[in-house]
Protein backbone atom coordinates (compact mmCIF):
# COMPACT_ATOMS: atom_id res chain seq x y z
CA UNK A 1 0.00 0.00 0.00
CA UNK A 2 2.62 2.56 0.49
CA UNK A 3 4.80 1.44 -2.60
CA UNK A 4 0.99 2.32 -4.06
CA UNK A 5 1.36 5.76 -2.76
CA UNK A 6 4.74 6.69 -3.53
CA UNK A 7 4.09 5.53 -6.81
CA UNK A 8 0.89 7.89 -7.20
CA UNK A 9 3.29 10.87 -5.78
CA UNK A 10 6.10 9.80 -8.18
CA UNK A 11 3.41 10.26 -11.35
CA UNK A 12 2.29 13.41 -9.24
CA UNK A 13 5.58 14.90 -9.36
CA UNK A 14 6.40 13.99 -12.87
CA UNK A 15 3.01 15.58 -14.05
CA UNK A 16 3.74 18.76 -12.49
CA UNK A 17 7.58 18.87 -13.81
CA UNK A 18 5.87 17.69 -17.02
CA UNK A 19 3.44 20.56 -17.21
CA UNK A 20 6.17 23.30 -15.77
CA UNK A 21 8.80 22.74 -18.64
CA UNK A 22 7.06 21.77 -21.86
CA UNK A 23 5.12 25.17 -22.19
CA UNK A 24 7.53 27.10 -22.48
CA UNK A 25 9.89 26.49 -25.75
CA UNK A 26 10.41 27.89 -29.61
CA UNK A 27 10.62 25.30 -32.33
CA UNK A 28 11.19 26.17 -36.30
CA UNK A 29 11.23 23.80 -38.96
CA UNK A 30 12.80 22.05 -41.33
CA UNK A 31 16.41 22.13 -39.79
CA UNK A 32 17.70 22.12 -43.44
CA UNK A 33 15.77 23.91 -45.86
CA UNK A 34 15.84 23.40 -49.20
CA UNK A 35 15.24 27.00 -51.79
CA UNK A 36 13.61 26.35 -55.00
CA UNK A 37 12.56 27.88 -57.62
CA UNK A 38 9.49 30.04 -57.08
CA UNK A 39 6.67 31.31 -59.32
CA UNK A 40 8.13 34.70 -59.47
CA UNK A 41 11.66 34.73 -62.34
CA UNK A 42 14.97 34.89 -60.33
CA UNK A 43 13.07 34.33 -57.28
CA UNK A 44 13.45 31.18 -54.95
CA UNK A 45 11.39 30.12 -52.15
CA UNK A 46 11.47 27.86 -48.74
CA UNK A 47 8.42 26.82 -46.46
CA UNK A 48 9.37 27.17 -43.05
CA UNK A 49 7.11 26.16 -40.04
CA UNK A 50 7.68 27.46 -36.47
CA UNK A 51 5.77 26.57 -33.52
CA UNK A 52 5.29 29.02 -30.00
CA UNK A 53 4.94 27.28 -26.70
CA UNK A 54 6.00 30.13 -24.96
CA UNK A 55 3.28 31.73 -23.47
CA UNK A 56 5.30 35.35 -22.78
CA UNK A 57 6.49 35.64 -26.35
CA UNK A 58 3.70 36.23 -29.36
CA UNK A 59 6.15 37.81 -31.47
CA UNK A 60 9.17 36.21 -33.28
CA UNK A 61 11.35 38.29 -36.23
CA UNK A 62 12.88 36.26 -38.71
CA UNK A 63 16.30 36.98 -40.62
CA UNK A 64 18.52 35.44 -43.17
CA UNK A 65 21.99 35.47 -42.56
CA UNK A 66 24.87 34.71 -45.07
CA UNK A 67 28.10 32.52 -43.27
CA UNK A 68 29.53 35.30 -41.87
CA UNK A 69 26.24 36.42 -40.57
CA UNK A 70 25.74 39.18 -42.45
CA UNK A 71 22.01 39.78 -43.21
CA UNK A 72 20.62 39.03 -46.85
CA UNK A 73 17.55 40.51 -48.24
CA UNK A 74 14.76 38.31 -48.23
CA UNK A 75 10.79 38.82 -48.34
CA UNK A 76 8.16 37.25 -46.55
CA UNK A 77 4.66 38.27 -45.32
CA UNK A 78 6.00 40.20 -42.21
CA UNK A 79 9.23 40.04 -40.86
CA UNK A 80 8.03 39.53 -37.52
CA UNK A 81 5.24 36.80 -37.58
CA UNK A 82 3.11 37.12 -34.62
CA UNK A 83 2.50 33.22 -33.16
CA UNK A 84 -0.46 32.58 -30.25
CA UNK A 85 0.58 30.68 -27.49
CA UNK A 86 0.47 26.83 -28.86
CA UNK A 87 0.01 28.00 -32.34
CA UNK A 88 1.48 26.99 -35.17
CA UNK A 89 2.54 29.01 -38.22
CA UNK A 90 3.59 28.40 -41.58
CA UNK A 91 5.59 31.03 -44.07
CA UNK A 92 7.10 31.03 -47.19
CA UNK A 93 10.23 32.68 -47.18
CA UNK A 94 11.29 34.33 -51.12
CA UNK A 95 15.48 34.72 -51.89
CA UNK A 96 16.54 36.97 -55.14
CA UNK A 97 18.47 34.20 -57.12
CA UNK A 98 21.46 36.35 -57.37
CA UNK A 99 21.49 36.48 -52.94
CA UNK A 100 20.45 32.34 -52.78
CA UNK A 101 24.07 30.89 -52.88
CA UNK A 102 24.94 33.79 -50.71
CA UNK A 103 22.40 32.52 -47.92
CA UNK A 104 23.15 30.25 -45.58
CA UNK A 105 21.15 30.86 -42.18
CA UNK A 106 17.21 31.33 -41.71
CA UNK A 107 16.98 32.53 -38.39
CA UNK A 108 13.68 32.86 -35.71
CA UNK A 109 13.91 35.34 -32.96
CA UNK A 110 11.54 35.57 -29.74
CA UNK A 111 10.76 39.33 -29.40
CA UNK A 112 10.39 40.04 -25.89
CA UNK A 113 7.86 42.34 -24.14
CA UNK A 114 9.36 45.09 -21.35
CA UNK A 115 9.04 43.42 -18.26
CA UNK A 116 8.13 45.19 -14.68
CA UNK A 117 10.40 43.31 -12.77
CA UNK A 118 14.10 42.97 -12.16
CA UNK A 119 15.12 39.46 -14.40
CA UNK A 120 17.26 38.31 -16.89
CA UNK A 121 14.75 37.60 -19.45
CA UNK A 122 15.64 34.93 -21.95
CA UNK A 123 15.28 35.68 -25.76
CA UNK A 124 15.70 32.00 -27.96
CA UNK A 125 16.68 32.26 -31.55
CA UNK A 126 16.76 29.11 -33.86
CA UNK A 127 18.83 28.88 -37.20
CA UNK A 128 17.95 26.66 -39.96
CA UNK A 129 20.27 26.28 -42.34
CA UNK A 130 20.19 26.00 -46.06
CA UNK A 131 20.81 22.77 -48.07
CA UNK B 1 -40.96 -17.08 -30.87
CA UNK B 2 -41.64 -13.12 -30.00
CA UNK B 3 -39.08 -13.67 -27.32
CA UNK B 4 -36.27 -14.41 -29.41
CA UNK B 5 -37.01 -12.21 -32.38
CA UNK B 6 -36.47 -9.47 -29.48
CA UNK B 7 -33.57 -11.19 -28.53
CA UNK B 8 -31.51 -11.84 -31.92
CA UNK B 9 -32.63 -7.44 -32.98
CA UNK B 10 -30.93 -6.44 -29.80
CA UNK B 11 -27.96 -8.51 -30.14
CA UNK B 12 -27.77 -7.12 -33.42
CA UNK B 13 -28.23 -3.25 -32.51
CA UNK B 14 -25.74 -4.05 -29.85
CA UNK B 15 -22.91 -5.68 -32.38
CA UNK B 16 -23.72 -2.78 -34.85
CA UNK B 17 -22.67 -0.12 -31.69
CA UNK B 18 -19.87 -1.70 -31.58
CA UNK B 19 -18.93 -1.88 -34.84
CA UNK B 20 -19.76 1.64 -34.84
CA UNK B 21 -17.35 2.09 -31.94
CA UNK B 22 -14.54 -0.31 -33.86
CA UNK B 23 -14.76 2.13 -36.62
CA UNK B 24 -14.25 4.96 -34.75
CA UNK B 25 -10.94 3.59 -33.14
CA UNK B 26 -9.42 3.65 -36.15
CA UNK B 27 -9.70 7.28 -37.03
CA UNK B 28 -5.80 7.97 -37.80
CA UNK B 29 -3.65 10.77 -36.11
CA UNK B 30 -0.78 11.56 -38.48
CA UNK B 31 2.78 13.39 -37.64
CA UNK B 32 6.23 13.19 -38.64
CA UNK B 33 9.52 13.43 -36.96
CA UNK B 34 11.85 15.61 -38.19
CA UNK B 35 15.78 16.56 -36.79
CA UNK B 36 14.94 19.74 -34.67
CA UNK B 37 15.59 21.74 -32.33
CA UNK B 38 14.13 23.00 -29.37
CA UNK B 39 14.63 26.15 -27.33
CA UNK B 40 12.77 25.94 -23.70
CA UNK B 41 13.27 28.79 -21.36
CA UNK B 42 13.51 26.59 -18.45
CA UNK B 43 13.96 29.39 -15.24
CA UNK B 44 14.46 33.05 -15.93
CA UNK B 45 16.54 34.19 -13.86
CA UNK B 46 16.11 36.96 -10.86
CA UNK B 47 18.59 39.50 -9.69
CA UNK B 48 19.38 40.07 -6.39
CA UNK B 49 20.53 43.65 -4.79
CA UNK B 50 22.79 42.60 -2.32
CA UNK B 51 24.26 45.76 -2.23
CA UNK B 52 22.92 49.07 -3.50
CA UNK B 53 24.89 49.46 -6.42
CA UNK B 54 25.26 45.39 -7.73
CA UNK B 55 22.28 43.32 -9.42
CA UNK B 56 23.36 39.44 -9.20
CA UNK B 57 21.66 36.02 -10.21
CA UNK B 58 24.20 34.60 -7.63
CA UNK B 59 21.69 32.43 -5.41
CA UNK B 60 24.21 33.20 -2.03
CA UNK B 61 22.97 36.63 -2.77
CA UNK B 62 19.09 36.64 -3.27
CA UNK B 63 19.29 35.76 -7.70
CA UNK B 64 18.50 33.29 -9.30
CA UNK B 65 20.43 32.43 -12.34
CA UNK B 66 18.68 31.57 -15.74
CA UNK B 67 18.35 28.32 -16.84
CA UNK B 68 17.19 27.15 -20.40
CA UNK B 69 17.14 23.44 -21.69
CA UNK B 70 17.98 22.69 -25.25
CA UNK B 71 16.40 19.43 -26.90
CA UNK B 72 18.27 18.19 -29.94
CA UNK B 73 16.69 14.73 -32.16
CA UNK B 74 19.59 14.52 -33.90
CA UNK B 75 23.00 14.42 -33.06
CA UNK B 76 25.73 16.55 -34.44
CA UNK B 77 23.34 18.90 -36.44
CA UNK B 78 23.18 21.84 -33.74
CA UNK B 79 25.60 24.34 -31.56
CA UNK B 80 24.47 26.16 -28.67
CA UNK B 81 25.09 29.47 -28.28
CA UNK B 82 24.51 31.02 -24.84
CA UNK B 83 25.06 34.62 -24.25
CA UNK B 84 25.15 36.09 -20.72
CA UNK B 85 23.79 39.83 -20.84
CA UNK B 86 25.82 42.89 -21.64
CA UNK B 87 23.89 45.88 -21.02
CA UNK B 88 19.96 46.49 -19.79
CA UNK B 89 17.33 46.43 -22.34
CA UNK B 90 14.91 48.22 -19.77
CA UNK B 91 16.11 50.24 -16.45
CA UNK B 92 15.88 53.76 -15.68
CA UNK B 93 18.94 57.00 -16.63
CA UNK B 94 21.44 55.06 -14.99
CA UNK B 95 24.51 57.66 -13.95
CA UNK B 96 27.47 55.83 -14.78
CA UNK B 97 28.99 52.98 -16.77
CA UNK B 98 27.93 49.17 -16.06
CA UNK B 99 30.34 46.19 -15.39
CA UNK B 100 29.09 43.18 -16.30
CA UNK B 101 30.13 39.63 -15.51
CA UNK B 102 28.42 36.78 -16.73
CA UNK B 103 29.33 33.12 -17.70
CA UNK B 104 27.10 29.92 -18.40
CA UNK B 105 28.25 25.99 -17.68
CA UNK B 106 26.28 23.06 -18.49
CA UNK B 107 23.98 22.24 -15.43
CA UNK B 108 22.58 19.06 -16.29
CA UNK B 109 21.88 16.28 -19.16
CA UNK B 110 20.22 13.53 -19.96
CA UNK B 111 23.03 11.54 -21.77
CA UNK B 112 26.18 11.88 -19.15
CA UNK B 113 28.28 9.74 -21.38
CA UNK B 114 27.30 11.33 -24.56
CA UNK B 115 27.35 15.13 -23.51
CA UNK B 116 29.46 14.80 -20.40
CA UNK B 117 32.16 16.58 -22.49
CA UNK B 118 30.04 19.65 -23.41
CA UNK B 119 31.35 21.87 -20.82
CA UNK B 120 35.25 21.16 -20.99
CA UNK B 121 35.18 21.33 -25.45
CA UNK B 122 32.98 24.12 -25.06
CA UNK B 123 34.43 27.34 -27.04
CA UNK B 124 33.70 31.19 -25.09
CA UNK B 125 34.02 34.60 -26.80
CA UNK B 126 33.11 37.35 -24.51
CA UNK B 127 29.87 36.33 -23.45
CA UNK B 128 28.97 34.02 -25.68
CA UNK B 129 29.38 30.50 -24.83
CA UNK B 130 29.07 27.95 -27.72
CA UNK B 131 28.89 24.04 -27.57
CA UNK B 132 28.69 21.44 -29.96
CA UNK B 133 25.76 19.52 -29.47
CA UNK B 134 27.45 15.94 -30.89
CA UNK B 135 24.66 13.58 -28.86
CA UNK B 136 20.59 14.12 -29.17
CA UNK B 137 18.77 14.79 -25.69
CA UNK B 138 18.05 17.69 -23.37
CA UNK B 139 20.71 19.79 -22.22
CA UNK B 140 20.43 22.62 -19.22
CA UNK B 141 22.41 25.37 -19.70
CA UNK B 142 22.69 27.84 -16.59
CA UNK B 143 23.46 31.41 -16.87
CA UNK B 144 24.76 33.50 -14.51
CA UNK B 145 25.37 37.41 -14.86
CA UNK B 146 26.12 39.91 -12.48
CA UNK B 147 26.17 43.97 -13.13
CA UNK B 148 28.13 46.98 -11.14
CA UNK B 149 27.12 50.74 -11.43
CA UNK B 150 30.71 52.46 -11.91
CA UNK B 151 31.82 54.30 -8.97
CA UNK B 152 30.30 51.85 -6.45
CA UNK B 153 26.96 54.14 -7.34
CA UNK B 154 23.71 53.19 -6.39
CA UNK B 155 21.42 52.04 -9.14
CA UNK B 156 18.56 54.30 -9.15
CA UNK B 157 15.05 52.66 -8.17
CA UNK B 158 13.40 51.29 -11.13
CA UNK B 159 12.59 47.96 -12.71
CA UNK B 160 15.77 46.24 -14.81
CA UNK B 161 15.68 43.66 -17.18
CA UNK B 162 18.49 42.13 -19.19
CA UNK B 163 18.61 39.64 -21.93
CA UNK B 164 20.05 35.52 -21.64
CA UNK B 165 20.22 35.09 -25.64
CA UNK B 166 20.18 30.84 -26.04
CA UNK B 167 20.70 30.06 -30.13
CA UNK B 168 20.32 26.85 -31.36
CA UNK B 169 22.54 26.81 -34.85
CA UNK B 170 22.11 24.48 -37.23
CA UNK B 171 26.19 22.99 -38.94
Amino acid sequence: MKHVKYFLYGIILSIAIASCTEAVAHEMLPTYPKMEASHIKDVYVTTMRMFNKRQEVEFYEIGVFDEDWKPIPFVTSYSVIKIEYLGRVEFDLYIRKSDVDKAEYICSKSKLRKQNEIVTAIASRICSRIK
Amino acid sequence: MKKLSIKVATMSLAAAVCNTTALAETVPITGMVESRCIIQTDTPGIYGNPSAYTLTTDPTLGGVPAIVRIDVTLADAYYAAITAPTEFSSSPNLPDIVTWVGDTEVEAMTDAAGMGNYEADKVEYNYTDRYDLTATGSTWFKTTSEATLGGTRPFPGGNYTALVTAECIAK
